[in-house]
Formats: structure tokens, sequence, C-alpha cells
């Protein structure tokens, strides 16, 4: 192991402070008692913080309805995007035929369309086949901007695979698709688990696109944030940010209790 | 009828052969080795028996029955791959229990066979471990019990020992040697190490550029390589330009004794002796004058170079507890008349 210096020490601690601090400010934001966005008194710590802000979410049920909206979107699209970039992948990786880097690039292409373009020509697509405000072509629309993502882990998981495993198996009476079960996906997992949370995070996440593609039925969590925000600031959003920051820290919590995030993430080595 | 046959079997890749047109037996229960430098096809010929290549040509036969088209894991070979090729993600139990499983032998028996396999290379107490926590050896014995565990007609090694360093690989060919014989399996190992290929196998074929120039016991091939290239692919050879005068080796005008041939006067011919079958003498005591250019100690034997009138000669002297002449000495060299050979083939 390499020891860190002093200076690297001191480096490292600037950055990882620079990415926490956001999210420490917004979180404390998120107990004050005032209409504004400041910060609770830290010297009179029983009245100086509130759960009031807290309590505004709930009593804004659009709210509670985006958030599971959200929920569901970004795990249905998510879940596609792998379903859709586990055989693209093995396709790309493994066989030879024509266009095969053009369809490399064109499952990589929208990673290079601004969000703005791609919501743009969503909304006039959407518009033309009928299709404005359902759910399943926001689903849709969420699915094309994120496998690349996905994409891009299954390959990188693919890359260093020794195929000798594969044929291994098969030589021990194993069946194609028992091989591919039993073991290419196991082998993969950790490239598939990492696209898929990576796919949703984007999903859940994305604001600029969706903008144009939702409708008042199926507006997302960034969405309802971005409306409220521009009418009104006040430290309710600071509460909806800290408890999504809360949910995702309990979700890596539970993941890495179940299986252990470097085992998913990095590969079992 | 042999066992396993390999009939006029060919592979071609675009315009590329990498096996031509390869004829082989093997009987059941034999050890045979394939022995050739880096990219003659071993490997090539390896997977088209267990049908992970697809042949261009030719038939394979197992047991008088045509496998040529047959699916791999129908087969039911074992193989053992220069990788290992272990599920990473399956413990040692789990890696030999597979080929059980996907003949659907039940759990009890299934148990019962993984521990006696696991028994037989010395592994019983690692079952549970991962591939990731074993040594190389310790891996590569895990690849044998897997490929054995189903009890194949035939099993198929590709370079098993080239990973390991020198003191692990010699055990691992006496223990794979063990297990072969105790398991009795016909086994095809494929090797570019020559001397491996002489201590375990009971035949050896040697593989040039996609064919087979020689198949041979071990101590025939040895002494009688079918060509110049297997004289010095399999051991050390000295290599002497002559003319057979009168039952002799006229070798830079000296006259040595050979082993008889069947050239007629005056033939010019290339003469072979192994290094070891060379002694060194007194200067003037032999069949040639010399003077010791280099010595390597080498541990059991001394691996000399004589300067001679007829040329350099590599010697080989077996280590007797006494130091020989130093580079610079003059000595002499003897040698049995039937050491000295014309080279066949060429
Ligand atoms: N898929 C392929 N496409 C084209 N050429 C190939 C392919 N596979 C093997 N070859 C060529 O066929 C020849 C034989 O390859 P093979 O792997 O059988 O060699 P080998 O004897 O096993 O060598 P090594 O000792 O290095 O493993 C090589 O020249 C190799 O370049
Ligand atoms: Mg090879």
């Amino acid at each position: 192991m390499l020891k860190n210096g002093p200076v690297s020490l001191l480096f490292h601690s600037l950055v990882v402070g620079f990415v926490l601090a956001p999210l420490v400010v917004i979180c404390l934001v998120a107990f004050t008692p005032e209409n504004t966005l400041s910060m609770p008194k830290f010297l009179t710590p029983w009245n100086g913080f509130s759960l009031r802000w807290f309590r505004a979410i709930f009593e804004h049920p659009d709210f509670t309805a985006s958030f599971w909206n959200s929920l569901l979107l970004a795990t249905l699209s998510a879940s596609i995007a792998v379903a859709l970039s586990v055989p693209a992948a093995l396709a790309i990786d493994r066989m030879e035929f024509p266009g095969r880097a053009s369809l490399n690039a064109l499952f990589l292409s929208p990673l290079i369309i601004p969000h703005l373009v791609l919501g743009v020509a969503f909304l006039r697509l959407f518009a033309l086949i009928g299709a404005t405000g359902s759910f399943p072509w926001l689903v849709a629309s969420h699915v094309i901007i994120i496998t690349p993502y996905v994409l891009r882990l299954v390959l990188a998981a693919l890359s260093g695979f020794d195929r000798s495993i594969e044929a291994a198996a098969l030589t021990l009476g194993a069946g194609p698709g028992t091989v591919f079960r039993r073991v290419t996906a196991p082998m993969i997992l950790p490239g598939i688990t990492g696209g898929w949370l990576l796919a949703f995070i984007n999903s859940f996440d994305e604001l600029t696109m969706s903008i144009f593609v939702t409708s008042p039925q199926t507006v997302t969590l960034p969405v309802r944030m971005y409306m409220y925000a521009t009418e009104s600031i006040d430290p309710m959003m600071a509460a909806v940010s800290a408890l999504m920051i809360a949910l995702t820290a309990i979700a890596m919590l539970v993941l890495d209790r179940a299986f252990g995030l470097d085992k998913i993430l990095v590969g079992q080595k | 009828m042999a066992f396993l046959a390999l009939r006029s079997l060919s592979k071609v890749f675009g315009d590329f052969a990498a096996v031509r047109d390869v004829d082989l037996g093997v009987e059941k229960g034999e050890f045979v080795s394939l022995l050739g430098p880096s990219g003659c096809g071993k490997t090539t010929t390896l997977q088209m028996i267990a049908g992970l290549a697809e042949p261009t040509a030719g038939t394979i036969l197992l047991d008088g029955r045509d496998i040529t088209n047959e699916k791999p894991n129908k087969r039911g070979l074992g193989i053992v791959f220069q990788s290992y090729a272990l599920f990473p993600h399956m413990s040692v139990a789990e890696n030999v229990a597979f080929g059980l499983e996907m003949r659907g032998v039940n759990r009890a028996e299934r148990e019962a066979r993984v521990k006696a396999m696991l028994q037989l290379v010395r592994l019983s107490e690692m079952a549970e471990r991962y591939p990731r926590q074993l040594s190389g050896g310790q891996r590569q014995r895990v690849a044998i019990a897997r490929a054995l565990v189903i009890a194949p007609p035939v099993l198929l090694l590709d370079e098993p020992l080239s990973n390991l360093d020198a003191k692990l690989r010699e055990e691992m060919q006496f223990e794979l040697s063990r297990i072969q014989r105790s398991t009795g399996t016909t086994t095809i190992m494929v090797t570019h190490d020559q001397s491996e290929a002489l201590s375990i196998s009971d035949r050896v074929v040697v593989m040039e550029a996609g064919r087979m120039t020689q198949i041979d016991a071990p101590f025939h091939l040895y002494e009688n390589p079918a060509n110049a290239f297997i004289s010095s692919f399999v051991g050390k050879m000295n290599r002497l330009e002559g003319q057979m005068r009168g039952g002799a080796a006229v070798i830079a005008g000296i006259t040595l004794p050979c082993a008889p041939a069947g050239l007629s006067e005056g033939t010019a011919a290339t003469f072979t002796i192994r290094p070891e079958k060379i002694a060194l003498c007194a200067a003037g005591q032999g069949l040639i004058d010399g003077t010791i250019t280099s010595r390597f100690f080498l541990g059991n034997t001394w691996l000399m170079q004589v300067e001679t009138l007829a040329g350099s000669l590599a010697v080989s002297l077996p280590n007797q507890g006494e130091e020989p002449p130093r580079p610079g000495s003059p000595v002499a060299l003897d040698w049995p008349a039937s050491a000295l050979r014309v080279e066949e083939g060429g």
C-alpha cells in the first residue's frame, strides 16, 4: 500500500470537503425554523432546529405523487435499459457482423446529444404520434438517454472476460442457455448492477429533457421541484433534498449490507 | 482400432492452414503429448477434439463413433485449459460439482464423488475456498478434478503446467502422471516443453507448422529423431557437416568412427551426436583433441563447450563430485561409434 504524504492527504481532504460541503449545508438548512434558506441557529439547539419544512412536504400531495412517479419511472427505465444492453453488449463484444461499430455508436449517441435537444425532439415526436403525456412514452425516452451508461459498463465487464471459462462450462455438459445463466451472467453481474444503479440515478435525476416530455399527470420529482422553485424559494426544497440524500444513503447502506457494494460495483478479484 | 482417432484432420483460418491433414490414433488409457513450438497448431488440434473449433476437413472417431459434428456439451470430454478457466464465483467444491450437476446426478452422489475427486488431487481441505484464494498449483489441480469427476473417456490438457514455476512444475508432472495412472483416463496433453513431454507420456507427437512429423515413444523419439528440426527441438544436439568415406565420417579432413549408414562413398551428410554421449579424456587419448572454451555448472551436470578441428562440440558430463578441467585446458573427446550418426531426413 502507498502511504499518503501530508500534501496529498490535504489535497484529498479538500476534494472530499468540496464535494460534501453543499450536501451538509442543504441538510442543515432543511432543519431551519425560518421562512428563508437560512442556517438553523446552533447556539440554541432545541428551539433552533425545526421539522416544519419536512411536515410541509407531506402537505403537498403533488410532491409525494411525483416522488412515487419518479421512483417507478427510474426503476422501469433502468430495468428496460439493462434488458436491452446485455444482449446488445454481448453482440457488440463477441460477434462479427457488418454495422457492428455503427450499432455501438448508435447506442452511445444519446450521450453526446444535449438533453435540451432531445427534449424538444421528443416533444414534437410525441405530439405527432399523439402520445403527449403518456407514461410509457416517458419511460421510453428515459430508456434512450440512460442506455449508454449501462451499455458502457456491461461492455467493460465483458472486455476482460476469459472466454475459455464459458468453453469449460460447455464441455462440462452445459447448454448455451445454462452457460449464460450459470457462468456469464454471474461473472458480469458487477457491470450489470453498476449499470442499473447508474441508469437509475440518471433517470431519477433527469430534469432538462423531462421538462419537455412530462405532462401534469406524469410530472417527475426533479420537474416538480424545479417548477416549485421558480415560484417560491423556501426551505421546503432543502427538506426534499435532505430526504433524497437520506434515502440514497439508506439504499446504499442496505445494498452494502446485503451484497457488499465493492462486490457488485467493482467485482470480486 | 484406436480408441480416439483423427483422420486427415485439417483446420484452415482464412487462407492459413493451422492444422494440415493430421492422422493420429490414441489407445485407451494411453498418455499422449502433443509437442511443438508456439503456433504449430497444438491448441487448434485439441480444440477440434473438444468440439470448440470446427474442423475444415477430416473426421474424429471416439470408440468407433464419428463425433466430428457433435456439440462440445454432448461429447463429454474433460478439458483443462491453459488459464485453468475455473468459475471464479463458485467454490472449489461447486466448480468440481458443476459437470455432475449438468448430468443430473443427485445431490448425495454428487457430494460423494466431489469428495473422492478432491481427495485424489489432494485438495480436501480447500473445498470451500474460492479460486482466487488458491495458489497456481492448487488451481491447476481443481481444473483437473473438475474435468475428471465426470469420468470422461478422454482428458485433454492444454499446457496445464506452463504457468507454474520450475519446482512446482516438476511436482505437478509427477502428480499428473499419478492421477492419470490411478484413473486410467486416456489423456492428450499439449506442451511445448520437451522434457515434460518425454517424462510423462507413453507416446510423443511432434508437431511442426500444422503437421505431425513424428509419433514415437519418448526414448525412441530422443534416440531416433526423424529430422533436423526434431533432433534439435527434443534435447540438445551437436551437428557436424562432412562426408561418408570407408564406413567412417570425415569431418574437416578428420576421420571419425560413426554408426553405419546406407550412404554411398563420398556422399555429403550431416552427422549428429548428443552432448551426453561424448566422454572427456586426457589430451591425445581420445578420438579428437580440443580445448575447453566454456563450462557451465547445472547442478547435476556440467555443460562444456570444446573447440576441436572438426568444430565446436557441446559436451555434457554428469557431476560426480569432481570439478572438470577449466576453460583453456587441452582435452580429448571420445565416443562409441554408434553415438555419431548420419542425420535422417536431411
Ligand atoms: N481464430 C483464429 N484465426 C486465425 N488464425 C488463428 C486462429 N486461431 C489460431 N490461429 C493461428 O493458427 C496457428 C496455430 O494456433 P494454435 O493456437 O493452435 O497454436 P499452438 O500450437 O497452440 O501455439 P502455442 O504453443 O503458442 O499455444 C497460429 O499460427 C495462430 O496464429
Ligand atoms: Mg496453444
